[in-house]
């Protein structure tokens, strides 16, 4: 290319012509590259992998859907495969009648919520001492969180049990009870809401190591000058934490309650563990067939009953998919701002 | 000499004042863990400490109430060991599938991380959309998808699917459409590679059902790395795949160890797991089954915890901490 002519129009100013490019040859330039082709390609390989992936995520729960609303008619009929021709409303029907599914969802939402929001900010605390504190013990403590995260569930499950059965701490309650002629040595938790409420207390509950972790390593990433300032104007360290550092942790704290509320909504360990008798009412006890829609006699009856738990998933799940869809920008936010660094 | 000495040796001494005033504050901290270790002390240590002391006894529920128990010293171990048919085999097998999962979730979870961390139309939706396991596939929503398999498997289901298995059957199309085996035979690579990736296709759903925390922790750790880093990179004229590499993978690699370790105690403590189901299987059906699965469980904690120690041992080797001060 030639240099650029340089043209004078008076003193103070120049006139510069370029010899410009044409468009063609500028386009040329820009999208028959090498690299251009390899970010081309990159970018379809990219949506194809993620719509592929976003399909077999979502695509069973279409086929749970479709399932909810087939009758008999259609899992007999050979050429019903996903869409179901004679649709009917009675699954959902009997099992919001039969299986008490408001009971189940009033219980369970009471727990959940108690449990999520005592374990949310429990945890904050917790990870807020082992994050900012530097006393002895501190990595013991963190050692010990790490390790109820470590012990399997099912490891303890019996001496869970047993432990809430016959609850006491260290013989005191045995001992007051002796004294006071009681004929129960111990109390029994199981059946109440009192051995999840005493798990969350402690931070110990389903997957509370997680939650103090993330919540540790959010506090790591605060810097110490902002409680430094408040300790000079005179805030105590407690009155730190509740005014300065727990408003900066809000969107990590609603990642915790999101995970705490539908971890515990669809938990059916402790469910099942700390809750024996057929009255308590939680969501997993709604999975099962209602008594009007059970038929041995019917050909396909495993395949029926399978939907049919399919609806009770269904069901289970829809109001924590509200709850997730209104929430799932706190959690991506949460965890940006987390910045946790091992 | 000896006047300066002093003087230096004043100010330390002055040092200490401020320094038990730090302490003081550190003691503050004992306040906000004190919830924890003081249920931690009153009530999981007896747990765990009854959990292993019942795996050295005989359990007898008494009519009245309160329970018996009877000495029986390893007993439960040998039975376990040496007695129970499948025990020994399965704990072979889940310890096997461990291993084999646990590169494929991270290295999936990674890959698919840098994915949805890059600038794109879409990617709030993919996120959404990406978490929704992390929400929704555990607990009830996991054991009825398991009984849906286990339908299947006993192969009463015909014709209409059920779930699950149907992406499993759409991979396993898009499998054989691209002729995959056949393309990586003649790289010869090895059968044994061959198998496990095309094993690890097949299991995809299960695979992106598991990864759905490790992606959020990668997530985090891509953000905290510094734009300036890339950007002078890309000044430099680094292709970002050399960017990958020399940056991005380092820089992750610290979450690389959190994330293996978490896959490791999250597969291991689910109740998918073949080994844990197994467990669960005797703790209900078998004689003396409730003391029994836990001796069995502590031995296969045992072993896991051997095994963290191992991959953390062995990964520890290779990370790099950037100082950040």
């Amino acid at each position: 290319m030639d240099a650029p002519k340089v043209l004078k129009d008076n003193k103070r100013k120049i006139k510069v012509e370029f010899e410009r490019t044409s468009l063609a040859e500028r386009m040329k330039v820009k999208y028959l590259s090498g690299s251009f082709a390899v970010k081309l390609i990159w970018k379809i390989f990219r949506y194809l992998l993620l719509i592929g992936i976003s399909y077999i995520i979502i695509f069973p729960f279409f086929v749970k859907i479709f399932g909810s609303f087939m009758s008999r008619d259609d899992l007999v009929d050979a050429t019903v495969r996903l869409i179901p021709k004679y649709p009917t409303l009675d699954t959902y029907k009997y099992i919001i009648r039969e299986n008490s599914y408001f009971t189940a969802f009033f219980n369970t939402f009471v727990l959940s919520t108690l449990c999520a929001f005592v374990q949310t900010i429990i945890c904050s605390i917790i990870g807020y001492g082992l994050a900012k504190f530097k006393f002895r013990g501190n990595k013991l403590v963190f050692m010990a969180v790490i390790l109820t995260m470590i012990v399997p569930h099912d490891t303890i499950k019996l001496s869970m049990y047993m432990n809430f059965k016959f609850f006491d701490i260290f013989g005191i309650y045995g001992g007051i009870a002796e004294l006071l002629n009681l004929e129960a040595t111990s109390i029994d938790l199981i059946n109440s809401y009192w051995p999840m409420v005493i798990l969350s207390i402690g931070g110990i509950a389903f997957k509370n190591g997680l939650y103090i972790f993330m919540m540790r390593q959010f506090f790591k990433g605060v810097p110490d000058e902002l409680e430094e300032a408040a300790y000079i104007d005179g805030e105590n360290v407690f009155g730190t934490f509740v005014k300065i550092i727990l408003p900066i942790s809000i969107p990590m704290m609603i990642t915790i309650f999101l995970f705490a509320f539908s971890w515990q909504w669809t938990d059916n360990f402790y469910t099942d563990l700390f809750f024996t008798q057929s009255g308590a009412i939680l969501m997993p006890r709604i999975v099962k067939v209602p008594t009007t829609l059970a038929d041995d006699s019917f050909a396909a009856q495993g395949l029926y009953e399978s939907c049919i738990k399919n609806t009770c998933g269904l069901l289970i799940i829809l109001p924590l998919l509200l709850f997730y869809s209104y929430l799932q920008k706190y959690l991506i936010q949460g965890i940006e701002r987390s910045g946790i660094v091992g | 000499m000896n006047a300066d000495a002093k003087v230096l040796v004043a100010p330390a001494k002055k040092k200490k004042k401020p320094a038990s005033l730090d302490r003081k504050k550190a003691r503050a901290g004992w306040w906000f863990v004190l919830p924890f270790v003081a249920i931690f002390i009153a009530v999981y240590v007896p747990i765990i400490f009854d959990s292993i002391r019942f795996s050295f006894h005989e359990l007898e529920i008494q009519a009245t109430g309160g329970y018996d128990l009877i000495f029986i010293g390893w007993d439960n171990y040998q039975e376990a060991l040496f007695v129970d048919a499948g025990y020994v085999t399965t704990l072979a097998a889940g310890i096997r599938q461990l291993i084999l999962d646990i590169p494929a979730i991270v290295i999936f979870s990674l890959f698919m991380a840098v994915m949805l961390n890059d600038k794109m139309p879409g990617r709030t939706l993919f996120r959404a959309i990406f978490f929704i396991p992390v929400i929704l596939s555990t607990g009830i929503i996991d054991s009825i998808d398991q009984s849906n398999s286990m339908m299947t498997y006993m192969g009463s289901t015909e014709g209409i699917s059920t779930g699950a298995e149907e992406s499993q059957t759409t991979a396993n199309e898009i499998i054989s459409a691209m002729d995959i085996q056949k393309l990586f035979a003649n790289m010869k690579v090895g059968q044994g590679l061959v198998d496990y990736v095309v094993g690890l296709v097949n299991d995809i759903y299960n695979i992106v059902n598991r990864s759905g925390v490790q992606m959020l922790i990668f997530l985090a750790g891509l953000q905290s790395i510094n734009p300036a880093i890339y950007e002078s990179c890309r000044i430099d004229g680094a292709s970002s795949w050399e960017t990958f590499w020399k940056i991005t993978f380092p820089m992750i690699s610290p979450m690389i160890l959190v994330n293996t370790i978490y896959t490791v105690i999250d597969s291991f403590t689910s109740e998918s797991n073949q080994v844990m189901a197994y467990i669960d299987n005797i703790y209900r059906t078998a004689a003396n089954g409730q003391v029994l699965s836990s001796a069995m469980s502590w031995m296969y904690f045992l072993i896991v915890i051997l095994m963290i120690a191992l991959v953390a041992g062995l990964l520890s080797m290779y990370i790099f901490y950037q100082r950040r001060d």
